[in-house]
């Protein structure tokens, strides 16, 4: 039994759809993230869900319920945003406490669970201080705490993390999925990042264009792209049309291949028909760009050790394996 | 830079703040000095000081009918304008803002007619007819309200665009407020400031306000500059302590609206 049920959603801004026929499901406590390009509808879906934006045509079912004619204060959802929308006149204690007051939940009672949520994000020495005084990860916490106070039924996240640095954003999503987790939080998460969306989700909508080209979970998504725009999208996928994989391949080939880069090897024993264009360090993998029977080809190589760096202008041989090729639409 | 120039170049900063500071001050220190003369006009210096002309000033009683003619008229212009502005730069911002475009040019009217014309125009409309109001303070406050217009506006709209409008009233009603609960708690507090040095801007410029007042009312229901105008003929030294008296009430009431304001957050 699904706890969030979106029907044939359909969205319009003046004449131009955003996206036409959205349809997913949800269970309780799963958490859901949508990837896709910017401009792709992602943050339109979300306010749509939340109430803030009126959707053209078709259901949202929350919990059984249809949530499409209730206005966003009486939906029970809650929402972060991209730029915090932290109250500036109102400090950590009373930004957070403002849901509660909005239900007029009792002062005592309420110190209480402001302190609770506070607790959880780690905040609970900042309380008195204003937003202007905090640093751009402790305010989206303060922000992810407010939307919590009020035990929202279903969490809605639009790139709460994009505004951050790098070492801030893998801490804060780590943070993010063990809080939610711990609380059996149903959350839809929005991202452009294809990092983010791996590491963080129960599942993955990718959109493309106001249409949701292909959901699973992380290794389902990463292993076996449907079509050339996710398979471009996630991974560093080599695309190839028919006639160059048949030249790769050897054998005749009838639809578009995508390879893996980290499933392509490079040694020295075998046919030595493949060139070195250049290479780049990424860390722990090396990236060489090679060109093998007139076919450029990225391929990821584990860092080991230095000495076993392939020079710029050496001839390797390439090896391919088969079983990892991926046909896509 | 070197410790030398860095020093010279203050030097230089300092004394042109200072003479700025000077040119401002001196002819209010001149009529300053003049107010509590007793008699200055064959010597160099005063021959002696006095606060008679205050105490005259305070005690009369025409004075003070037209300082308290001023402050009405001023504060019920003002208060227009918060109670019709503010709802309107809200409902411009947050559901029409196309139409700011428009605003923009609307409010550069009452600096585009000079008071004299507009004044002119003005005594044809009301002077007679279903809507006579010139000779009443009413006609005043409406006129005043159409030139603090800009200055509301303006400081205002600024003050809006700081915050992030739409997100914070989003936010606020995700978490259960009514868009009515939203505008007064959430967002009006974060336009205080704009607000006050609107208001203080306005109320500075209305209350030496002399054209419309002298044109539109004169002495039916005398303001102070045109108090201070029907005066010119009595001693200088009243007139001084006059101006300097108005001078301190704006002064003062600037420094209790800061302080007042000053922000608990910073
Ligand atoms: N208020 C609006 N009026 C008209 N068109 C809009 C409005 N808001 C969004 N759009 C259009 O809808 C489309 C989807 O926008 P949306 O903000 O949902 O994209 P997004 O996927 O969230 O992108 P990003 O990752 O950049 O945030 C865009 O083409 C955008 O131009
Ligand atoms: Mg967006």
């Amino acid at each position: 039994m699904s706890f969030v049920s979106v029907e044939q959603l359909q969205k319009t801004y003046s004449g131009t759809p955003v996206f036409s026929d959205i349809n997913f499901t949800i269970s309780k406590g799963e958490f859901v993230t949508l990837l896709g390009p910017s401009g792709c509808g992602k943050s339109t879906l979300l306010r749509c869900i939340a109430g803030l934006t009126p959707v053209d045509q078709g259901k949202i079912l929350l919990d059984g319920q249809d949530i499409v004619p209730l206005n966003p204060q009486k939906r029970g959802i809650g929402m972060v945003f991209q730029s915090y929308a932290l109250f500036p006149n109102m400090t950590v204690e009373q930004n957070v406490a403002f849901g509660l007051r909005m239900q007029k939940v009792k002062a005592d009672d309420s110190h209480k669970r402001v302190a609770e949520v506070l607790q959880l994000v780690e905040l609970n020495d900042f309380a008195k201080r204003y937003p202007h005084q905090l640093s751009g990860g402790q305010c989206q916490r303060v922000a992810l705490a407010r939307s919590l106070v009020t035990r929202p039924r279903l969490l809605l996240l639009d790139e709460p993390l994009s505004a951050l640095d790098a070492r801030i954003r893998k801490h804060l999503r780590e943070q993010i999925r063990q809080i939610q987790r711990e609380l059996g939080l149903t959350t839809i998460f929005v991202t452009h990042d294809q990092e983010e969306a791996l590491t963080m989700s129960d599942r993955i909508f990718l959109m493309n264009k106001g249409r949701i080209v292909q959901s699973g979970n992380a290794e389902n998504l990463y292993a076996s792209p449907v079509d050339v725009f996710a398979a471009g999208f996630i991974g560093n996928y080599n695309l190839l049309d028919a006639e160059t994989a048949s030249r790769l391949l050897q054998r005749p080939v009838t639809s578009r291949i995508a390879i893996r880069p980290e499933t392509l090897g490079l040694s020295l024993q075998g046919e030595p028909d493949t060139l070195i264009h250049n290479h780049s360090l990424l860390g722990n993998v090396i990236r060489y760009r090679v060109e093998v029977r007139g076919v450029e080809l990225v391929v990821d190589v584990l860092n080991r050790s230095p000495a076993d760096l392939y020079p710029d202008g050496q001839r390797v041989a390439l090896s391919i394996d088969t079983s990892t090729l991926c046909e896509v639409a | 830079m070197s410790r030398a120039e860095a020093g010279t170049a203050s030097v230089y900063h300092r004394s042109v703040v200072y003479l700025l500071f000077i040119i401002l001050l001196l002819p209010l220190l001149g009529t300053f000095v003049y107010s509590i003369a007793s008699s200055w006009s064959a010597t160099v210096l005063p021959s002696g000081f006095t606060f008679k002309w205050y105490l005259q000033l305070w005690s009369d009683p025409r004075f003070l009918t037209a300082f308290g003619h001023s402050l009405l008229i001023c504060v019920g212009a003002l208060v227009l304008s918060v109670v019709l502005i503010l709802p309107l730069l809200f409902v411009v911002h947050y559901h029409f803002p196309k139409l700011d475009a428009l605003m923009n040019i609307l409010i550069l009217l009452p600096f585009a007619v000079p008071p004299v014309v507009s004044s002119v125009g003005l005594l044809q409309l009301y002077g007679s007819g279903p809507m006579a109001m010139v000779g009443t303070p009413w006609i005043l406050i409406g006129c005043y309200f159409t030139v603090a217009l800009p200055f509301m506006y303006r400081a205002i709209t600024n003050n809006l665009q700081a915050i992030n409008l739409h997100d914070l009233m989003d936010a606020a009603q995700l978490l259960g407020a009514s868009t009515w609960q939203a505008a007064f708690l959430v967002v009006l507090p974060n336009l205080r400031k704009g607000l006050l040095v609107a208001l203080l801007l306005s109320f500075s410029f209305l209350f030496g306000e002399f054209v419309f007042a002298n044109i539109l009312v004169g002495t039916r229901y005398e303001t102070l500059q045109v108090f201070l105008n029907n005066m010119r003929n009595s001693s200088g030294h009243f007139t001084s302590a006059l101006v300097i008296s108005y001078f301190l009430f704006v002064l003062v009431l600037t420094w209790v609206a800061t302080f007042l304001n000053k922000d608990k957050s910073q």
